[in-house]
């Protein structure tokens, strides 16, 4: 998004995985450490977090690590459905990452052919349409 | 004795996350519109409760969680239906389905009991997540204030393809107005809990200081002014997201 090359592939695989983004597996292993009990492991993960991007970006993440333990919480505990057009536009990057394998995956209703092909035949342009997307932004900001 | 004092954390906390979770644990102590306050004050403690239950951890292992009827390491008095439910959206939520939330109803937590619920839960849940993720002890749960719910149902609460009844921005009455910001349009996890308009309000209370303001999410430049680049903040919401099985 903001014109970073991420291996996606560190969100599922974990901080085994290099994401190619600066603390990124720091980051990780924090969420990892953070999901679990053991107090130890996440003062660990924690500190490793301050030594590589400071205190108040450790603040940031324990504040993302929390929010998205809600927010999945809410998606699953409702059955919503995938959104539209992230349904459409995400579907090489859920193939990618296995996404669909999920349990939630069976919220969202297939997506019917001609939509299917809409989503593959934008994949590619997308890295392009989010960074014209965000200069645009940029500019009206 | 102030709330959600960090000043004893080694780490400097932002005034913003402390007053957002002050704000949150008064809702929590108010009656709601379907549940009493002091079963409010329960779920949350029921929520506390689920992370060392062990019929939850035997469940969580089980092939399916609909097979073990035996009973939760719970400490209130609430319903045995609502205890289950807490437990299992704190335990086990990925494996929640349509089915169970109907048969719900059919033991007295009806739909908009189960969102308000559901709303108290996650709130809590990630108040705790960010005190333990920071190394910091669980803040004493809020006094429970006297009062009868209200039994507020939205007018315009429909069935939009989820488990619940959500209420549309089109659909929105003058009392839940404010819900998306004046926006036509919004993500379905934004919707998700209004049938019960507090839960939604706690929500976006709560992800407007832990992650980014619902103005802000559609806008990938921003990072909010967090000391995290939004890269940094997308990679670990995904790895959190990732290893909580979450589709959406």
């Amino acid at each position: 998004m903001a014109g970073d090359n991420a291996n996606l592939t560190s969100v599922v695989e974990g901080s085994t995985e290099h994401s190619g983004i600066a603390g990124g597996d720091e980051l990780t292993a924090y969420a990892e450490a953070a999901l679990g009990d053991d107090t130890d492991s996440i003062a660990a993960a924690r500190d490793q977090v301050r030594a590589a991007l400071g205190d108040d970006a450790t603040v940031d993440a324990a504040a993302v690590i929390a929010n998205f333990q809600r927010m999945v919480r809410i998606a699953d505990g409702t059955g919503i459905p995938l959104d539209q057009p992230v349904l459409i536009m995400s579907q090489a990057i859920r193939d990618e990452l296995h996404i669909n394998d999920f349990h939630g995956a069976g919220n969202s209703a297939p997506l019917p052919w001609h939509k299917k092909v809409l989503g593959r035949a934008a994949a590619p342009f997308m890295p392009k349409m989010l960074k014209r997307m965000a200069q645009s932004r940029k500019i009206e900001t | 004795m102030v709330q959600f004092n960090y000043d004893a954390s080694d780490i400097s906390i932002r005034d913003d996350l402390a007053e957002s979770y002050r704000q949150v644990w008064a809702t929590v102590g108010r009656p709601g519109n379907w549940w009493s306050a002091h079963d409010r004050v329960a779920i949350a403690q029921e929520s506390r409760n689920a992370r060392t239950c062990a019929l939850c951890t035997g469940r969580k292992s089980a092939l399916s969680p609909y097979g073990d009827d035996g009973h939760h390491d719970s400490t209130t008095n609430l319903p045995g239906a609502a205890i289950d439910a807490v437990h299992r959206v704190t335990t086990d939520p990925a494996r929640i389905k349509r089915d169970w939330i109907r048969d719900l109803s059919a033991s007295g937590v009806s739909d908009a009991h189960y969102v308000e619920l559901l709303g108290v839960v996650v709130a809590v849940i990630s108040i705790d997540a960010f005190n333990r993720a920071m190394g910091l002890a669980l803040e004493p749960l809020p006094e429970a204030a006297d009062g009868a719910p209200d039994q507020y149902r939205p007018p315009g609460a429909k069935d939009q393809g989820a488990f619940v009844d959500m209420v549309a921005p089109a659909d929105l009455t003058v009392t839940e107005a404010d819900l998306y910001g004046g926006n036509p349009q919004t993500g379905n996890v934004l919707a998700a809990m209004s049938l019960v308009p507090d839960s939604v309000r706690m929500l976006t209370t709560l992800s407007g200081t832990q992650y980014l303001t619902m103005h802000e999410v559609p806008n990938p430049t921003t990072n909010g002014g967090r000391a995290l680049t939004r890269s940094q903040i997308e990679l670990t919401a995904g790895r959190v997201s990732s290893l909580s099985d979450c589709f959406y």
